[in-house]
């Protein structure tokens, strides 16, 4: 939501100072996501590494190029706004496991397919949606939209929408579901806990 | 049995829904899980969640086991051919919503390729319109509806349907009974409806074998299957409706740095407005 402080900023931006070009920022947010993209398959998808080493990679990278504690906090929506601060603090890296630990299952499935990153539109006063596609070898394409943000370092990733799913609205859905069902944010926690173990318990060696 | 047999069924079957289950609606005080309530948008949840665990159980019994055998059977190219021709099959009803949601461009190009697919792509096997630069997209009256500005409505779990909503799942039976060139012909030849039976079952198994890796991984990555997959359906027609945008902005807007956060962070709940969670229709 935008906030009465964030609309002043942007009002008052946009009197004094003529607005970015979003050619020049959109062509960044592209190259961002093919950076991205060309790295997790040298590095990691292509590479000849042990499947633990890959995870790690991983996990390094996810920390880099995306900014998982906003997207942390998507994720728990309003609940963000009502659990304890150190609650929260403990949410961010069991969220970073379940993630790396869901994601790296697949690693061993890449078989050479490549990201075609195309074009890009500005969302919002600070970001960009950035369109790709999947290109398998079978000739099976898939649409990946990338949400970046910039943050006062560059680009982050705060969103992966595929074939229309957006991987933080269907996690903040599921998890709302979990908090009100299923006693509260400390069930969340509980729940989270197990299925990260669950997930190490199939890690790839 | 007919597609007004199946009609009559749904009918059925939501009036069971009414009178037996209905989600108990959280305390107005409670805001958070009021909003959560509002989303998810499912007031027969204890419902469909049985309905959800039948549906479950039929697929590991009937329909598992049936694509497998498809997939031994034929090829990934001849699957594809399958899906190519159920897809052509239904070009008729996504031309009549592409008319009734006044998108004359998009109506062209599923005439063309009708056009094309059927003739020159041997009755549909092959889409060859997308090689010529005509791509695929799909309507149904549950889309021209949210066009026309009628929202989803209640979720609703159907055993072997899937997922749909009150909207989208009367959609389907108004398409499936009126629009659709094959109701009129079976009508038309004695009451033949073994031909509508036989493509929804080819549909039934071509989705399925489509999107059974998709599934099978949000099953694997969510804790909550049932809730993770009535936010993917409620996003993939969403982003139908919206002829594939991405998400809307004010769904995002939570994706703030952390320097904008509020340092009170119990105050600020209570400021928070109501259209950070809004669901879409």
């Amino acid at each position: 939501m935008i906030s009465r402080r964030h609309l002043m900023l942007a009002s008052a931006a946009a009197a004094l100072a003529p607005r970015m070009s979003f050619a020049q920022a959109g062509a960044d947010a592209g190259a961002f996501v093919t950076d991205f993209a060309q790295k997790g398959i040298v590095d990691i998808l292509a590479a000849k590494i042990a499947g633990a080493e890959k995870q790690q990679s991983f996990r390094t990278m996810f920390a880099t190029y995306f900014d998982l504690p906003a997207i942390g906090r998507f994720v728990l929506g309003r609940y963000t706004r009502t659990i304890k601060p150190e609650d929260l603090a403990s949410f961010t890296p069991l969220f970073e496991d379940v993630i790396v630990y869901t994601w790296s299952r697949r690693f061993s499935e890449y078989n050479g397919q490549s990201l075609k990153v195309g074009a890009s539109t500005p969302d919002g006063d600070d970001g960009a949606i950035v369109k790709s596609t999947i290109v398998g070898n079978a000739g099976e394409n898939y649409a990946v939209d990338w949400r970046l943000r910039k943050r006062p370092d560059g680009w982050r990733i705060v969103d992966v929408i595929v074939a229309g799913v957006s991987m933080a609205i269907t996690y903040r859905q599921e998890y709302t579901t979990l908090i009100t069902q299923q006693g509260g944010f400390a069930g969340l926690v509980a729940q989270l806990q197990k299925q990260v173990s669950d997930l190490k318990a199939q890690a790839p060696a | 049995m007919s597609p007004s047999h199946i009609a009559r069924i749904l009918t059925v079957l939501f009036v069971c829904a009414l009178t037996s289950a209905c989600a108990t609606r959280p305390p107005a005080g409670d805001v958070n899980a009021v909003a959560a309530y509002q989303e998810a948008n499912d007031p027969l949840e204890p419902f469909n969640r049985a309905m959800f665990k039948t549906d479950q159980a039929l697929d590991s019994v009937i329909v598992r086991p049936v694509v497998k055998g498809y997939r031994a059977v034929l090829p990934e190219g001849g699957r594809r051919s399958v899906g190519h021709f159920l897809r052509n099959l239904r070009s008729p009803i996504t031309f009549v919503h592409d008319v009734l949601q006044a998108e004359p461009e998009r109506a062209g190009t599923t005439f063309a390729r009708f056009a094309v697919n059927t003739f020159i792509g041997v009755l549909g096997l092959f889409d060859v319109a997308t090689d010529l630069g005509l791509p695929y997209h799909s309507e149904d009256f549950g889309q021209t509806l949210a066009v026309w500005g009628v929202g989803s409505g209640p979720y609703v779990y159907v055993p072997i349907f899937g997922p749909s909503t009150l909207r989208d799942g009367t959609g389907y039976g108004v398409d499936a009974f009126f629009v659709d060139p094959l109701a009129w012909y079976s009508r038309g030849n004695g009451a033949e409806t073994w031909i509508q039976w036989a493509v929804f079952g080819g549909l039934v198994i071509n989705i399925k074998d489509e999107t059974m890796y998709a599934t099978d991984e949000l099953k694997a990555s969510s804790i909550d299957y049932y809730a993770s997959l009535r936010s993917a359906y409620r996003q993939i027609r969403a982003s139908e409706v919206r002829n594939g945008a991405p998400p809307p902005m004010e769904e995002f807007d939570d994706f703030s740095s952390l320097s904008d956060l509020p340092s009170n962070a119990g105050k600020a709940a209570l400021e928070l407005p109501q259209t950070t969670l809004t669901s879409e229709q």
